[in-house]
């Protein structure tokens, strides 16, 4: 009894320092964001100081930075509100469709989702500006929604998949249309899945980085297009990105704590679940 | 039934099938977006990157970095989900925090890490130096420049296959590693003999995924080393955007999307064809 619960310890030790060490660029990250830029360029690297969060303020209130939130909360809201009601309605269908018929659709979806994303950011850019979407929001949605489709449909077919089909079956011999059994008896009982659905897809956007890049310019610009071109290059400018990032950051973190029963499911795109 | 599929259906047709169609039409176009040219050439632009260097050596790049990160990812992912599955308490705790660099917005991801790797003033640098040691060129030698990325990527990416390797570990039937156990295998040997075969089918599916995901690296470097120095750091995708964004030869950048398609499709093809025998041998 004793081995074992010395070995545990030892385990957790061992995992301890690793996570530690694992986030030691987070944690140096947010350290810069506290400093005066004398104390984040001392050699060797200075742990106590003064903090302050000037640079937090005015990264956000001065320097644009609560535009370009918002720029991300619209691109990923219109996102999110496009791309899952419908990746839902396809969830269903193929997750009551015969198996021999709905596998080669989803292996298609997934084939996909393997699609090298430059080769379509090429097309994007094309078409965007002959249509004049240059810097609006409709065009950088339009390509989230798309490269999103695969996912939603694989992660909303999963909860889907798990709801009995008699389910269905009893609310249509009751008098329900197919619709009907969808929307008033079938969708309510996968809420949450729908909620998991929801926050994944926001990730995808609100992370997305390509596209923003190529399709977005000075009104539309979000928050990832915004902090890499600060860049962590010159030196003057690191505790405002610094600031800046560790801002960025913070709704992802929000993410893991709100989905994290669902990680697994939503990383193993349905297939593998938690 | 097909109803229910048709608005997702007519989103993907509008934008993905349109788009696709017209970068492979451009593929076979000497298309100039600064100037207007735009030219039929057949297979001219494929004939010319194929025959040039920049576009070999870069797939080389993308090989390599690929192949080692993925490999390192691996490792370590394999070696904390059992240590995550021999640990009785935490184990929440310690799994989610370790997942927090897959989830921070990548080009975040990418600054922090240029603070670390950064010459003189980086978090290693300043380490070294305080230390007396003279530290490398992290990020503008071709050599660690390399290193430095494959570390970027394993860093972002280890998660990943942490949480999803410890997931199938949860789910497997504790009966055949006791009964191993009680027969007299040791440690090594229930992993050797019992846990890895029983992985083997998950490793391949998450290994096939990160693969066919890592040719599309570029956030990391893009931030990172911008492909330098020099082209040493250049991947496919970041000579794709170049050709595409900055000297805006639309044509010569669809064809070379084009071909890092048919690549993938080939490794889809491969994977797909290798879990066929492998899972004959597993079930």
């Amino acid at each position: 009894m004793m081995v074992r619960r010395s070995r545990q310890t030892t385990l957790l030790l061992c995992l301890g320092l690793f996570t530690l060490v694992n986030l030691v660029p987070v944690l140096w990250g947010l350290l810069i964001s506290l400093k005066q830029p004398a104390d984040a360029f001392a050699i060797p690297p200075k742990l106590i100081f003064t903090p302050t969060l000037a640079f937090h303020r005015e990264v956000w209130m001065e320097r644009g930075f609560a535009g370009y939130l918002l720029n991300s909360l619209v691109v990923a809201g219109a996102t999110v509100l496009i791309s899952v009601p419908i990746g839902t309605l396809a969830a269903y269908g193929l997750a009551r469709m015969h198996p021999s018929v709905s596998r080669p659709l989803l292996f298609a979806l997934l084939a996909v989702r393997m699609l090298p994303q430059i080769l379509l950011a090429i097309p994007f850019f094309v078409l965007a500006r002959w249509l004049g979407l240059i810097d609006t929001y409709p065009a950088l949605v339009l390509a989230l929604v798309a490269v999103n489709q695969p996912f939603t449909i694989w992660l909303m077919r999963s909860f889907l998949a798990d709801v009995p089909v008699e389910l269905d079956e009893a609310a249509m011999i009751d008098g329900c249309t197919r619709w009907q059994a969808f929307r008033l008896v079938v969708l309510p009982t996968v809420r949450p899945g729908l909620a998991v659905t929801a926050l994944f897809s926001m990730l995808l956007a609100y992370n997305e980085f390509l596209f923003a890049l190529i399709l977005t310019g000075s009104h539309t610009k979000t928050l990832p297009v915004a902090i890499a071109e600060y860049g962590g290059e010159d030196i003057n400018y690191w505790s405002l990105s610094a600031a800046g990032a560790i801002g960025i950051m913070l709704p992802p973190v929000v993410f893991i704590i709100f989905v994290q029963r669902h990680l697994i499911r939503g990383l193993g795109f349905g297939a593998v679940k938690g | 039934m097909w109803r229910f599929l048709l608005p997702s259906v007519a989103v993907m047709v509008l934008v993905l099938v349109w788009p696709l169609a017209s970068a492979i039409y451009y593929s076979f176009f000497s298309y100039y977006l600064g100037g207007g040219t735009f030219r039929f050439v057949g297979l001219a632009n494929y004939a010319g990157l194929l025959a040039e260097q920049r576009f070999w050596s870069d797939l080389l790049t993308t090989v390599i970095i690929v192949g080692c990160s993925v490999a390192l990812q691996l490792a370590i992912g394999l070696a904390l989900a059992l240590a995550l599955y021999a640990l009785n308490a935490w184990v929440r705790t310690i799994s989610l925090l370790n997942f927090l660099p897959h989830v921070v917005t990548p080009v975040v991801a990418a600054i922090f890490l240029k603070w670390m790797f950064m010459g003189r003033w980086g978090l290693l640098d300043s380490i070294l130096i305080s230390f007396d040691v003279f530290p490398p060129d992290w990020l503008g030698d071709p050599l660690w420049a390399k290193a430095s990325l494959i570390l970027a990527d394993t860093w972002r990416f280890m998660p990943f296959l942490m949480l999803v390797l410890y997931a199938g570990l949860q789910s497997f039937d504790t009966a055949l590693i006791e009964a191993a156990a009680i027969d007299g295998a040791n440690a090594w040997q229930r992993l050797r003999y019992v846990i890895l075969p029983m992985m083997k089918p998950l490793i391949v599916f998450v290994v096939a995924i990160r693969v066919m995901d890592a040719f599309r690296f570029f956030d990391l470097v893009y931030v990172l080393t911008n492909g330098g120095p020099g082209t040493a750091t250049e991947t496919i995708t970041l000579y794709t955007y170049q050709l595409a964004f900055r000297m805006l030869e639309v044509g010569r950048a669809s064809a070379l999307g084009v071909l890092t398609l048919l690549l993938i499709a080939g490794l889809i093809v491969g994977m797909v064809l290798f879990l066929q025998r492998s899972g004959r041998e597993v079930v």
